[in-house]
This record gives structure tokens, C-alpha cells and sequence, in this order.
């Protein structure tokens, strides 16, 4: 809406500037305190402690539901969080997977499938993000689903429990929503970003 | 090192994953149910996937726990 002056003439409409939510925020610091379980976990992995490994692994993944809370309650929420989100949990799920398989905890070709997947996934958001020439995190709900049961896969692992069902029921599912999501991330329109 | 017994680490896990695995199953198969008859949009079809998908996931933690527990 514009706006008049004193002498009567229209002024230019005076644009709201865009929230700047700096990175250095509690939801943030809440991500990036789930790196702190990793040592621990490759310890218990390590002298054999499954319940302890389990219960390392549990509370990274429930760091990852606790900062989407603080940044709600913070309100401090920003595609560099979402960002910094995702790949944590790239980082801490592959870490896991990796020990877990080096420790024959879980079966090597699986998890080798599901991290080649993971990679090709992260691949593919970052030419979303260059497609879209910003900060960005592609969404999937499918994605948003299976990102949970790969938190799971390292607790089969950890736990013993039906390790290779849930590995191998678990690479069909992931092949199937990458191809599903690579074609919105390489090929569709991007939508616009939201108004500040 | 324990923290717990094997027998309650046991049924932490059928818990932790049975319990969980069903009421995911049944939560995105009531949220794709509620999707039908609705105009499709590229939004939507993302969404009923996505609920697909985590039936699917769903059905598999349930057997899995089935299958932990020996019922079959």
C-alpha cells in the first residue's frame, strides 16, 4: 500500500525486511549437541555393550525431535537449521551404520546399499538447493518416514532384533522413494520461497 | 555390561518398535483414507505417497516384532 508524504505525493511502499535468524541458536545448538553421542556409542560398540549402544542411539534420535521443538518454542526456525538438521542426521546414521557394520552387528552389503543411497539422496538436495539458488531443504513426507526408520535400522543393530528383515526391507523401500523424490528435486519447479 | 535384564531389554525393544511400527501403520492409513475423494494436487500426491510409504514401513516393523517374539 503506498504511503503519502507531507507534500501529498505517493511514497514507494516500505518493504519489511526478511527475519535474519542467526545460526548460533538454541534449536541449533540442540542439533548439533547430537554429535556428543557418537564417542560414547562407538565405545559401547566397541567393548560390546548393546544396551548401552542402544541407549546412545536412542538419545540422538530424540535430540532430533527435541530441536525441532526449540525452534518452535524459540521461534528460531531457518532454512540454515533445516539444512544443518539434515545433515546430522546424515552424519550420526551413517556413523552408526558404519560401526555397526564394521563390528559385523549388522550385514556390510545392506548398509552399504543404504548409505550409497543416503549419498545419492544428499546429492540430489544439494542440486536442489543449486536449482534453487538458496538455503533450502527439499521436503518429502515419504523421505520424512523413512528418515525414521533409518534411526531404527541402528537400534535393530545395536538391540539384535530381526537385523536382517529390517535391513533388507529396508533398501527396496528407500530405492522407491528416491526415485520417487528425484524426479521433484531434479526436474520439477521449485516452489517460491514463503514471505518473511 | 547391562543396564537392564536381556529379558526386559527384550520388551523394550518388541515395545519400542511393535508399539510404535502399529500406531504408524494405523495413523498414515487413517491419513490416507481422509485423502480420498479430495482434487489431486502435485502437494497431495506427495502426501498420500508419503502415507503409502510409511504403511509400508508400518507393516514391516509390526512383522518384524511378530517375528522377534516367535509368534511366527
Amino acid at each position: 500500500m503506498a504511503v503519502s508524504s507531507v507534500a501529498g505525493e505517493a511514497l514507494p511502499p516500505v518493504a519489511t525486511p526478511a527475519r535474519v535468524v542467526s545460526p548460533w541458536n538454541p534449536a541449533n545448538a540442540v542439533t548439533a549437541s547430537r554429535f556428543l553421542t557418537l564417542p560414547p556409542f562407538f565405545w559401547a560398540v566397541d567393548h560390546g555393550y548393546r544396551q548401552w549402544a542402544t541407549l546412545f542411539m536412542l538419545v540422538c534420535g530424540l535430540l532430533d525431535k527435541v530441536d525441532g521443538l526449540a525452534a518452535r518454542v524459540f521461534d528460531c526456525r531457518s532454512p540454515f537449521g533445516e539444512v544443518f538438521d539434515a545433515i546430522t542426521d546424515g552424519i550420526c546414521y551413517g556413523f552408526g551404520l558404519i560401526v555397526v557394520a564394521a563390528y559385523g552387528w549388522a550385514p556390510p552389503i545392506a548398509v552399504a546399499l543404504v548409505i550409497g543411497l543416503g549419498l545419492a539422496n544428499t546429492g540430489m538436495r544439494f542440486v536442489y538447493a543449486s536449482r534453487a539458488g538458496r538455503t533450502v531443504n527439499y521436503k518429502s513426507y515419504a523421505m520424512e518416514r523413512i528418515v525414521g526408520y533409518t534411526g531404527y535400522l541402528i537400534g535393530f543393530a545395536t538391540g539384535g532384533m530381526e537385523v536382517s528383515l529390517f535391513f533388507w526391507a529396508f533398501v527396496p523401500i528407500m530405492t522407491i522413494i528416491i526415485l520417487h523424490d528425484a524426479k521433484r528435486m531434479l526436474v520439477d519447479p521449485i516452489p517460491p520461497p514463503k514471505a518473511a | 555390561m547391562n543396564i537392564v535384564s536381556d529379558e526386559v531389554f527384550r520388551w523394550f525393544l518388541t515395545l519400542a518398535v511393535g508399539v510404535v511400527a502399529g500406531i504408524w501403520f494405523i495413523l498414515d492409513a487413517r491419513a490416507l483414507f481422509r485423502t480420498f475423494g479430495q482434487p489431486t494436487t502435485p502437494h497431495l500426491s506427495d502426501r498420500r505417497f508419503g502415507y503409502m510409504m510409511g504403511i509400508l514401513i508400518g507393516a514391516v516393523g509390526v512383522i518384524g516384532t511378530l517375528r522377534y517374539q516367535h509368534v511366527f
